[in-house]
């Protein structure tokens, strides 16, 4: 038994010996050095978002939305000015040397009458405008049949219509009078185009016009210049001068953060007082529909819906939400360029958390 | 000895190093388990030597008993020197026998009784010599995996809260801790899977021998009885 023990002790030793040697140092694992991935997180929203542009258009770094038209401009003002629309310039000293000409034209044909009326006429409405622009022809075409007419403006538009082509003058006039921005424009174009017919017959026949405009209303060339000829623009306001970039029609996907929700949610729990210590609260449910203007005001009545808990609690809970969202409003804290996402806000509201 | 300096001051995942970063109560689990394991192999190799040994006596025994040589004569050559396995079963029938028979035995049921008796006891004594220390590898093979768990536990145990201390759970860290602690599960097995081994194969060696050794005792009890007849007949004739 000693020999066998020495034998085995002897043994044990050199396996423990060659275990040593041999599994001492296990061969570390070969971690190639690697460079740094970046990483992305990536949210769903961004994949689901969508950004307005044109559906064939490639893609782009800068989003733009497709081109819109400058509508064309007619140039056709002829006053100078930075406005978009052609007014009349406020009345300068030295229109009014025009003016006494014109009327002294007239005057040689039908003095008493003119020079009163259109004073009478412009005075309560636009008195400055009229003096500066109109040309002398004009005032002078009027005065007759104004003066029947004067009590009634409306017969005196009809008759104008009537005229013929050649003396659009004397029913513009009227015209003129009651709208302030638009037709002056269009009228003026017509005027244009027409003055020089307007200069030849203005003087010889003064009396047959008046009395030839009387009769026909229907004139194509009036027509042609009360049509707007700019090109639609598209409806919107908002310019865009890129080149269209890949997206769709709308601009969608935006929906507000949890935060943002949160913030509103917020919001409205500060304003709302909750009844306490009322009962039959458990497992209620409210959910409020409403509608927001970009403002953030509510249009018309945010839609209150109760659901669960008793009918006195479920009453309760519906009066004082909806005084909460009241007092609340505006929203002004909700991101414009969301707007899409909020136009129409549904919030729930779990009341029994609160009491 | 100097293998193992050696290793310590190579790196730091050495077994060696392991075994000396463990824990005093690890260190001991390690330890004894590898005296269980020396131990282990101390028996087999002793039984194993040993079992050879008895085969070969069987051999040789049953070769001279059944090659018709006179059993007076087989006695006086075995007595004289000590024996084992059949031959001394042998030789102790033969002493009851003649004991016996220098007194004038008179029952030959009682003789009978007698050289059984001896030949059971001797036997016995030499199949509990065939088994001793099978026991103590029953033993390391099933308690040793448990004792090596019991040191990667407490292993463990330890390097944990080491982790709870440094406040750091990198695998550089733990590792370390989680390694050495296995070590004594590695062992416990080491020690447990041979002694396993060993002792179903010696049990059953042991049964072997000496379910042949009972063989030839009940054999030579069959001559004896045979004998005792022919011997007692003619005396109770004469008589």
């Amino acid at each position: 038994m000693k020999s066998s023990l020495i034998t085995s002790a002897v043994l044990h030793g050199l396996v423990l010996t060659w275990a040593l040697v041999s599994l001492g140092s296990p061969k570390s694992f070969e971690v190639s050095s690697m460079e740094s991935i970046p990483v992305d997180m990536v949210s769903v929203e961004e994949l689901t978002q969508l950004q307005q542009g044109d559906e064939k258009a490639p893609k782009s770094e800068k989003p733009s939305p497709v081109p819109t038209k400058k509508p064309a401009e007619i140039n056709d003002g002829e006053n100078i000015g930075d406005n978009s629309v052609d007014l009349k310039t406020p009345p300068k000293p030295e229109s009014k040397p025009i003016e006494k000409e014109s009327t002294g034209a007239i005057k040689s044909e039908e003095k008493p009458l003119p020079t009163p009326e259109p004073v009478k006429e412009d005075t309560p409405e636009v008195t400055e405008e009229k003096p500066a622009s109109e040309p002398a022809t004009e005032v002078a075409a009027l005065p007759e049949p104004k003066q029947e007419v004067q009590p009634d403006p409306k017969p005196a538009e009809t008759p104008a219509e009537e005229k013929p082509a050649e003396n659009p003058d004397a029913e513009a006039l009227p015209d003129k009078v009651p709208t302030p921005m638009v037709k002056p424009k269009v009228e003026q174009q017509a005027q244009t185009a027409k003055t020089p017919d307007r200069k030849n017959e203005g003087n010889k026949t003064e009396k047959k016009k008046t009395s030839t405009a009387m009769k026909s209303d229907f004139d194509a060339d009036q027509v042609a210049a009360l049509l707007n000829k700019q090109d639609s623009s598209g409806g919107g306001k908002k310019r865009s001068t890129e080149t269209a970039s890949l997206g769709a029609k709308k601009t969608t996907g935006n929906t507000l953060s949890a935060s943002e929700m949160d913030a509103l949610r917020g919001r409205i729990e500060n304003n709302w007082s909750v009844v306490a210590g009322i009962s039959g609260a458990e497992g209620l449910t409210i959910t409020v529909t409403m509608q927001l203007d970009k403002n953030g005001e509510i249009i018309g009545r945010p839609e209150v819906v109760a659901s669960g808990g008793t009918d006195a609690a479920r009453r309760t809970f519906e009066g004082s939400v909806r005084r909460a969202i009241m007092k609340s409003a505006p929203f002004d804290n909700l991101p414009a360029d969301k707007y899409d996402s909020w136009s129409e806000v549904v919030v729930n509201f779990d009341p029994s958390s609160m009491l | 000895m100097e293998q193992v300096g050696l290793a310590a001051a190579t790196t730091d995942v050495t077994l060696w190093s392991l075994f000396m970063e463990a824990g005093f109560v690890v260190k001991l689990v390690m330890l004894g388990l590898i005296g269980a394991s020396v131990w282990t192999w101390a028996i087999v190799v002793d039984k194993t030597l040993k079992f050879g040994k008895v085969r070969r006596q069987l051999d040789a025994f049953e070769q001279v008993f059944w090659s018709g040589q006179s059993l007076e004569e087989l006695y006086r050559t075995l007595s004289d020197r000590a024996t084992s396995g059949m031959g001394a079963i042998f030789v102790s029938a033969m002493r009851e026998w003649k004991k016996s028979f220098e007194r004038g035995a008179r029952s030959p049921i009682g003789l009978q009784m007698r050289i059984d008796r001896a030949m059971d006891v001797t036997l016995s004594r030499e199949a509990e010599t065939l088994e001793a220390r099978l026991g103590s590898l029953a033993t390391i093979g099933s308690a040793g995996p448990f004792v090596g768990l019991f040191g990667t536990v407490v292993g463990i145990m330890t390097s944990f809260q080491a982790i709870a201390g440094s406040k750091s759970t990198n695998l550089a860290v733990v590792a370390p801790g989680i390694a050495e602690a296995l070590l004594a599960t590695a062992i416990g097995l080491l020690a447990a899977i041979p002694a396993v081994i060993a002792y179903n194969k010696f049990s059953a060696d042991a049964g072997k021998l000496t379910a042949r050794m009972e063989g030839f005792a009940d054999e030579f009890s069959a001559i004896l009885s045979r004998q005792i007849d022919e011997k007692l007949q003619p005396r109770q004739a004469a008589q």
